[in-house]
């Protein structure tokens, strides 16, 4: 078959349109003002690069990978709720018992899960969508290819979740399955104007900053920011990028990052030497930057110990700059005895022992090895390691 | 809001596919040669023949999983997904997109008797995804059954094709009470007749010319007549070689009176 001759095609319709649109008709096809348009919600995607995580980042991982649909990661989020509720004894049926005020008056939003906040936050948005309507729509940009219609988000991931939540999981909501958004024209879509955007709102946490300050270095030292999930080492490369030979930049990327300066930039970029782990905790906890800054200059084996520790006993950032002093002395005396890393570690995990749950271990284990038999196996040879040990000590 | 364009006469052999699938080539060129933002244009072919989905798309085998007919068939709530899913790139050009017809909507409409919202299952879904499109045509079958309906409720513009031939204009009024109908009777406020297209018209033949000067001279049917398309055989050929007539034969009287057409229709969707 032929192949038809498109170039012929557009000559012929443009030199007839030529003399019957005018001027003012052009520039009405032309209009690039922004609009407010309802689209599918199944024709919308958050960016994987974005650097404020909404879900957990497992989940947030396994959605971008195609691993999981929306509902399917709402889903898990839900199930990794319910198992937290229960185990405090608040066990719910419906997602809207989340918004319940606790019987227990004593107990506070203080109280409850990451992840059990984060879902009553989306269900009380969703709420707030099914009563009062989308009035703030998202900002999108169009990346469809072909017939392969994709709109990435820019700003607005909160409520997309919220609305993939009022749309499965809230009954009588009524929801016809669309969203309101704004397109950007792609021209005009860069992480800059992202950054700003979500530098201006608050409760970006200080992760989530490093995340944006990698990004705009990374951008502005040419490297291509890519449209695909990407791990943390990632953003790892931009620890060893600045703005000393990118001066032309440094105005633009300071603003950007909600108008701080060169030194915040660059501690909120030293974020990134902590271990996945503790970017995890950190980001998941929304932990200071000013406690996280000990925390990044230690050996990375102790990332994650140190962030359980900050988290669980509520550290300021007194005590942890003094027990992170305190460790690099320790650390400087072990190593004159030639003591392996690895056996320092799990001496530290003993001084904790105390103050962790075991229900909280059971889970931790089960998210690390992703499936009973095998976390069973690291406590038999833990057990077993602890016997040995024992045995030695009572030889002493 | 995007102009959903629906050509439709319950005569066969009028040029309902001839026009639909080159108007919306033609929608979609001159959207993109004047830089408009948008200048994506579905084409929606309902007609089981699938002469528009073979000649935009080169091919007539979609069935129960990629065609019209899946959407018809989908589960309310994902049939605005199975929509999308289902829109493939015309071989013509890479703006003009089509959701293809099939065979098996020859059984469909036997299939949706007494199924919950039948006339809705073309408007509904289109209605989620149309913001992607600068506008929308739909070819019909050469019947007013429910396949017919659907692309009425789901239109705001109805174009109606005919020949130049004393029963075809006489069966015109019948077309545009019978679109008028459809309207009230469904509630479709957004719907209009919106114009006439005389089709294989030849300036030669003087029945033709008397029933044009007629058409023209009617007091109702005479405002509705937007554009005269002669006979011409480029057409048939470009059918053949599976071409829209632009890129068969720009030069043919025939391709520039398309373009004419388009050009008047576009002026409507920008005047609203």
């Amino acid at each position: 078959m032929p192949k038809p001759n498109v170039q012929r095609t557009s000559n012929l319709l443009a030199s007839v349109t030529d003399d019957m649109l005018g001027g003012e008709l052009t520039s009405k096809l032309n209009d690039r003002t922004l609009r407010v348009e309802s689209f599918l919600l199944d024709l919308v995607r958050p960016h994987p690069v974005q650097p404020r995580r909404v879900l957990p980042e497992r989940i947030h991982q396994a959605f971008h990978q195609q691993q999981l649909t929306p509902t399917q990661a709402l889903r898990e989020l839900i199930q990794i709720v319910y198992v937290a509720a229960r185990q405090h004894s608040r066990p719910f049926t419906n997602v809207l018992e989340l918004l319940a005020q606790p019987e227990d008056e004593s107990e506070t939003p203080a109280d409850l899960s990451p992840e059990e906040t984060l879902l009553r936050d989306l269900v009380n948005l969703a709420v707030t969508i099914r009563d009062d309507g989308q009035v703030n729509p998202l900002t999108v940009v169009d990346a469809t290819q072909g017939v392969t219609r994709l709109y990435r988000i820019e700003t607005g991931e909160r409520r997309y979740w919220a609305t993939w939540l009022l749309r499965d999981f809230i009954p009588d909501s009524n929801s016809n399955g669309t969203i309101p958004c704004i397109v950007i024209p792609t021209e005009r879509a860069s992480v800059f104007r992202q950054a700003k955007e979500n530098t201006s709102r608050s409760g970006l946490t200080a992760i989530a900053m490093a995340r944006q300050a990698a990004l705009l270095l990374l951008s502005v030292h040419g490297y291509e920011i890519p449209d695909y999930p990407v791990d943390n080492d990632f953003y790892r490369q931009a620890l060893h990028l600045d703005l000393h030979s990118k001066r032309e930049h440094t105005d633009m990327v300071l603003s950007a990052m909600g108008g701080i300066g060169k030194m915040h930039l660059s501690r909120f970029k030293a974020l990134l030497r902590l271990s996945d782990e503790a970017i995890e905790m950190a980001d998941r906890h929304a932990v200071d930057e000013k406690k996280l800054r000990y925390v990044a200059v230690m050996p990375q084996e102790m990332h994650a110990e140190l962030l359980h520790q900050i988290i669980t006993l509520k550290l300021t950032s007194k005590q942890i700059q003094d027990i992170c002093e305190s460790e690099e002395k320790v650390e400087d005396e072990i190593k004159e005895e030639q003591i392996p890393a690895r056996a320092i570690k799990v001496a530290r995990i003993l001084q904790s022992v105390a103050t962790t749950a075991p229900a909280d271990v059971a889970r931790a284990l089960l998210r690390q090895e992703q499936g009973v038999h095998l976390a069973l196996a690291r406590i038999q040879s833990m057990r077993q390691l602890l016997s040995d040990t024992e045995r030695l000590l009572e030889e002493e | 809001m995007s102009h959903v364009f629906v050509f439709t006469n319950h005569k066969g052999g009028v040029g309902k596919s001839t026009s639909a699938t080159n108007i919306a080539l033609g929608l979609s060129s001159v959207l993109k040669s004047t830089g408009a933002s948008n200048a994506r244009v579905l084409l929606i072919d309902t007609d089981s023949q699938g002469h528009a989905t073979l000649v935009t798309t080169g091919r007539k085998d979609y069935g129960s999983k990629d065609s019209l007919y899946t959407v018809l068939m989908a589960e309310r709530q994902s049939a605005a997904k199975v929509m999308n899913d289902c829109i493939v790139q015309s071989e013509w050009d890479e703006n003009l997109h089509v959701l293809p017809a099939s065979p098996m909507l020859e059984g469909a409409e036997r299939e949706l008797i007494g199924a919950a919202g039948a006339p809705y299952r073309i408007s509904d879904p289109l209605s989620k995804i149309i913001s992607h499109y600068a506008a929308v045509v739909i070819d019909t079958r050469p019947s007013f059954s429910l396949l017919t309906e659907m692309a009425l409720i789901a239109a705001t513009d109805a174009l109606i094709p005919v020949e130049p031939r004393y029963l075809e204009t006489v069966g015109l009024l019948s077309v545009i009470s019978k679109i008028n109908e459809i309207r009230d009777g469904w509630r479709i406020p957004d719907l209009k007749v919106s114009g006439i297209v005389v089709t294989k018209m030849d300036s030669r033949i003087k029945g033709h010319t008397q029933l044009l000067s007629d058409l023209k001279n009617h007091p109702a049917l005479g405002k509705l007549v937007c554009g005269i398309i002669p006979a011409n055989e480029a057409v048939s050929y470009a059918h053949n070689a599976h071409q829209s007539v632009f890129s068969y034969d720009p030069k043919a009287s025939a391709s520039r009176a398309y373009a004419e057409l388009v050009v008047t229709l576009i002026r409507r969707m920008v005047q609203g």
